[in-house]
């Protein structure tokens, strides 16, 4: 199977943006800008739809930052200061651990618009991974981050079910913390054994597809054991990561292949990123062929939004193109 | 410069309503011009008149270019009459330092706004073509001020890989093939093209002629220096720094904020002809006088110094993201613990963390103000 999706937030739509400066400046009220919002998701789902995307999400256009959901609503944590987003021009709030972490109700289910999803399509929904929370927040309560990380496992265990119970089927965790080169030259390879536990916690009783979607950093990292992660998919930026290390490991997991540069605005050619997603297919299946999905190398947010418009086009044009070619 | 612990700004003072609206064409308010005028009468500015007459007008071409005029004249006052040894026009007459650039440049795109974080934005552009020099972006302001100060000026230039770090690089990975197994290098050798030919067909030209008008000191502002920390980028940024200030009869200083200073530390000592680094410490260190341990925010001088550097400090004293307005002995301490620490106190240049655009005029002053009184009372204590 070929399928696509998109792996992370999409840029709020130009009109979208205008509102919500404009609820900045107190010039519309919070009912307006809802309504904005209702109206920017409802864009960014058919564009989803009509580019023949295998799931759909509902954008995220709420979110402030991957973590933000979660860093608002937990008990236990407080947002922290502004704080770069990795090697990008875009910031998040730290959250702060402050004491023992709870989940009170639903974060992110809350967040998500579920009833402007198509009945019809699949759906996905996107979390960060425990790694990645844990290593970008502060701790001042628990043990060390390791400790951290399972209670929030648990807590994503939880966000997880109700996920699902509300009808997703497909769940990714993000995790570029993982693989983002300078902290990756920290990660001691004993530590990979923890995050495999901890989306052992995560993933615990769930039926429905899973994938830790990696971006930022070279995937060939933690190669070979993401291999035995227990998911489903893995998700690779093939933007960062060194292809001949890649093709030295056989992969028998599915790939979500980030094809699709979200960090840059160029709108790439059809014909080349066709040849780039076979040539990977076909280096990392030696055996037998696994499922893939094509998919941009992180969250479309980096670009604006006409452009991410045009990009998601384009993975579902690719993905029909290599689609064919493979049967 | 002879003087102990000289004074000096950082980069952008915030640009008044007068000034903003007034070149949008907008209407002014009352409060607008009756702000001129209070500042205008407290700096000691000639010929209120006409600049009230001037607010007065319409919009036209002319008012907006005397617009950028008066409101530089109102900051470099501003800055004189704060005390400061080493000054600028605020960057009154640039729209942002980014933008400013692209702006005036060939080659270059705006495509629309990006996320900043939560529901700000920045206008992101891309390079659509070979970066060509086709319009002058710091002369004219440079001459301006030159003209109207008797102060010792240093121009803010806002780096090259700071420019490229932020634009889409387009056109040079148009240029590149795709090929599954380069995309990380090809990206890589794409960016250092855009960046070499920014600095010698935009950066290098427009340095140039700073140089050839009498500029005598350069501030390569480098927000973006340490946003890829791996040591392939740094060297690219170092390498990128020299190539822009090599053979230049001038004075370059580079000024970094809200950044990795372990990381920026470590090659800091390869930067050739940079006679100062201009870093930000304020905003990491305690509110309480003293020197010694109660300077929690001055301890990464120690890893520049440890890593080899050997120029001077423009040392942040001044926390430009708070209204707290830091006492005199506060300045004086941060500056006397910094001293004691590199053991030369003629390496202190004494500075705000950054430029103050985040604040008023009336609080940019005070702070100001008493930065001026801390160096001096930190020269007293060295007496």
């Amino acid at each position: 199977m070929i399928g696509c999706y998109v792996t992370g937030m999409i840029p709020r739509p130009s009109e979208l943006i205008e509102r919500t400066r404009a609820y900045e400046r107190r010039r519309i009220s919070e009912e307006d800008l809802e309504k904005s919002f209702v109206k920017g998701t409802e864009i960014v789902i058919k564009d989803q739809i009509s580019a023949g995307l295998s799931y759909i999400t509902d954008g995220m256009l709420y979110w402030q930052d991957l973590l933000r959901p979660l860093t608002k609503s937990l008990k236990g944590i407080t947002v922290g200061a502004l704080t770069r987003w990795f090697n990008n021009n875009t910031f998040y709030r730290k959250p702060i651990i402050n004491s023992h972490v709870e989940l009170e109700e639903d974060a992110v289910k809350n967040i998500m618009c579920v009833k402007q999803l198509p009945e019809n399509l699949p759906w996905k929904a996107i979390l960060p991974a425990p790694y990645t929370f844990a290593f970008l927040s502060e701790n001042q309560f628990y043990k060390d981050k390791a400790e951290f990380m399972f209670e929030f496992a648990e807590i994503i265990n939880k966000e997880i079910r109700s996920l699902v119970e509300a009808g997703f089927t497909y769940i990714q965790l993000s995790d570029p913390a993982l693989v983002y080169e300078p902290l990756a030259a920290s990660l001691k390879r004993d530590r990979l054994a923890l995050v495999h536990d901890a989306l052992e916690i995560a993933f615990r009783g769930t039926s429905v597809r899973t994938c830790l979607q990696t971006f930022f950093g070279d995937f060939s990292n933690i190669l070979p054991e993401a291999l035995d992660f227990p998911v489903r998919d893995l998700g690779i930026d093939l933007y960062e990561t060194d292809f001949e290390k890649l093709k030295e490991y056989s992969f028998e997991k599915g790939v979500a292949l980030g094809l699709v540069d979200s960090r840059n605005s160029l709108v790439e050619e059809q014909d080349e990123l066709v040849a780039a997603a076979k040539e990977t297919i076909e280096c990392i299946y030696t055996s037998k062929m696994g499922e893939v999905f094509i998919c941009p190398n992180c969250d479309l947010e980096f670009l604006p939004w006409e452009r991410a418009r045009e990009k998601i086009q384009i993975i579902g044009s690719v993905t029909k193109r290599v689609r064919e070619d493979f049967v | 410069m002879n003087k102990l612990f000289p004074t000096q700004e950082v980069g952008s003072l915030v640009k008044p309503r007068w000034r903003l609206e007034g070149y949008r064409g907008e209407p002014l308010l009352q409060e607008d011009i009756a702000e001129a005028v209070k500042w205008g009468r407290k700096l000691g500015i000639e010929n209120l008149r006409e600049l009230v007459e001037l607010l007065s007008e319409g919009d036209s071409a002319s008012r907006r270019s005397a617009l950028l005029e008066w409101s530089a004249k109102y900051a470099i006052r501003f800055f004189e009459t704060a005390g400061l040894d080493i000054a600028f026009d605020g960057e009154q007459w640039r729209s942002e330092m980014y933008e400013h650039v692209i702006r005036k440049a060939s080659g270059f795109k705006f495509l629309g706004y990006v996320k900043s974080f939560d529901y700000r934005y920045y206008k992101k552009a891309a390079c659509v073509d070979r970066p060509k020099y086709a319009k002058s972006f710091y002369l004219d302001e440079f001459l301006f001020t030159k003209e109207n100060t008797k102060m010792e000026i240093k121009v803010p230039f806002t780096g090259a890989y700071t420019i490229v770090d932020w634009t889409f690089n387009e056109h040079y990975e148009k240029k590149s093939s795709r090929k599954t197994r380069s995309f990380k290098r090809m990206k890589f050798e794409a960016k250092r093209e855009f960046l070499f030919d920014l600095i010698n067909e935009v950066t290098r030209p427009e340095i140039s002629k700073l140089v050839d008008s009498g500029a005598k000191w350069i501030q390569i502002d480098e927000p973006a220096a340490t946003t890829n920390p791996t040591d392939e980028e740094m060297k690219l940024f170092v390498e990128s720094f020299n190539e822009t200030v090599k053979g230049f009869n001038c004075t370059f200083s580079l000024h970094n904020c809200y950044s990795h200073y372990e990381v920026l530390a470590k090659y800091a000592g390869k930067l050739r002809n940079c006679s100062h680094l201009s870093l930000e410490f304020a905003n990491r260190d305690s509110r309480q006088t003293g020197i010694g341990d109660t300077r929690t925010g001055y301890k990464e001088i120690e890893l520049f110094e440890e890593h080899g550097f050997q120029g001077n400090y423009g040392l942040g004293v001044v926390d430009v993201h708070s209204n707290f307005v830091e006492p005199p002995e506060l300045v004086r301490d941060r500056i006397l613990h910094v001293a004691k620490m590199i053991d030369d106190p003629s390496r202190i240049y004494v500075s705000p963390d950054c430029g103050l655009r985040t604040r008023t005029w009336e609080i940019s002053f005070r702070k100001l103000r008493n930065m001026v009184l801390g160096a001096e009372l930190g020269r007293k204590a060295l007496k």
